[in-house]
């Protein structure tokens, strides 16, 4: 389960899976390959507003330290690929 | 009260919304208009109305109460609960009734002392558009629609200012539904047309993204939804006022509401964005602008509003 992903352990590869496991989870109707790097979560309407807020404590559990609401900007959540840039790139978030 | 000059061209010194002519404030946070002041308040909505009619908007008149059911399909209450305003009626039994008027009904302060109140299952509108979703529930469309309407929005706030925060205020909506591109397609059109009377009419105002009034919004999922995905955009006037806004709703009222936008390769859940405009928030920036004195304000009547894209009306 989340809790036992720890972000020490895990590559880039391995986070971006994890990301996209999870978001599967949340969505049972969508196919395994309905989900890639690219595909736009919000604009798909594949996160609902309540599976971004848990979404982040997930990041935030992944990555092993908080996210600052206040700096988050318009596009963050956009895909997979962002969500890896934005918050386990480096310089980190 | 007075209110924060604006520093626009034209302005006056220093201006206090309680001088301008044809206006009453109450101390409810409402608004009486009269004269030309009230005149200019419709000359307003026909000026939104005309905008409309670039989409053949099909307008509505609906009532003052909406269904709590069906604003709570989009979580409404959960969301706004700080602003919510409900019709509330004496439980018409008739010893409860003789009970209110055998003590005293209102108390020396204004407070109304209740007696048992009958179920609330209605609120004051809260935005001219909720009736349209509610309206259409069900409904499916084969080509985009635009509708248009108008209401007094109730929103009870903390404070109030005369003209700019109102417990009731007049609100007109242009509402567009169809598919993803039709909708921005709309939106689009719709902020250029909005910037150009804003520039007719030499008010200092432009967009701005804004997000709502989210309750506990720094924790408010939804608060943080509109964050990371912007939906909304403010005609900002002095850099502080409101007078209009352009909101993308995805399919959220679509879904709540089982509307559909038919294509060729199938239904899927409408989309929906809209246009508003706070009728008393213009007036108040029209009185920044060019004094207390509405009959030395521009003629909005002959004012061309459609000179954006090729089409004059």
């Amino acid at each position: 389960m989340t809790s036992t992903f720890l972000h020490m352990s895990r590559g880039p590869l391995d986070i971006r899976e994890a990301l996209r496991e999870w978001i599967l989870e949340r969505r049972p109707d969508l196919a395994p390959d309905a989900i890639d790097e690219h595909t736009p979560l919000i604009e798909a309407r594949y996160l609902e507003s309540l599976d971004v807020a848990e979404l982040l404590l997930f990041v935030e559990q992944l990555r092993g330290r908080p996210i600052d609401i206040d700096a988050l900007t318009p596009g963050a959540f956009r895909d997979i690929d962002t969500l890896h840039t934005t918050f386990f790139g480096e310089p980190a978030q | 009260m007075s209110t924060p000059v604006s520093s626009a061209a034209g302005s006056r010194a220093e201006l206090t919304l309680e001088d301008v002519e044809g206006l009453a404030c109450l101390d409810s946070g409402q608004a009486v208009l009269f004269g030309a002041l009230f005149s200019f308040a419709e000359a307003l909505d026909r000026m939104f109305v005309r905008v409309a009619t670039r989409w053949a908007a099909q307008e509505y008149r609906f009532p003052t109460f909406i269904a709590a059911a069906e604003l709570d399909r989009v979580d409404y209450f959960r969301s706004f609960p700080h602003l919510a305003t409900f019709p509330a009626c004496l439980d018409p039994d008739e010893a409860n009734l003789d009970t209110f008027c055998r003590d005293e009904p209102v108390r020396g302060d204004g407070v109304v002392q209740l007696t048992a109140v009958a179920p609330v299952s209605d609120v004051l509108t809260p935005a001219a558009c909720y009736h349209l979703y509610v309206h259409h529930q069900g409904a499916g469309f084969d080509t985009p629609r635009y509708f248009t309407t108008t209401n007094t929005c109730f929103r009870r706030e903390a404070h109030y200012r005369p003209l700019e925060r109102l417990w009731s205020f007049t609100m007109r909506e242009i509402v567009c539904m169809g598919d993803r591109d039709e909708v921005h397609a709309f939106l689009t059109e719709a902020s250029a047309v909005v910037d150009a009377i804003v520039s007719n009419l030499g008010l200092a105002a432009r967009w701005t993204p804004a997000s709502d009034p989210f309750f506990r919004a720094p924790t408010n999922p939804k608060s943080l939804m509109q964050k990371i995905d912007p939906t909304k955009q403010e005609m900002v006037f002095d850099g502080r006022l409101a007078i209009a806004s352009a909101n993308f709703h995805h399919d959220h009222f679509g879904r709540a509401f089982g509307i559909t936008r038919t294509t060729a390769t199938g239904a899927e859940q409408v989309h929906s964005g809209c246009v508003a405009f706070g009728i008393e928030r213009w007036l108040a920036a029209l009185a920044h602008t060019f004094g207390p004195a509405p009959a030395r304000w521009p003629d909005l009547d002959s004012l061309v509003v459609h000179n954006v894209g090729g089409t004059g009306v």
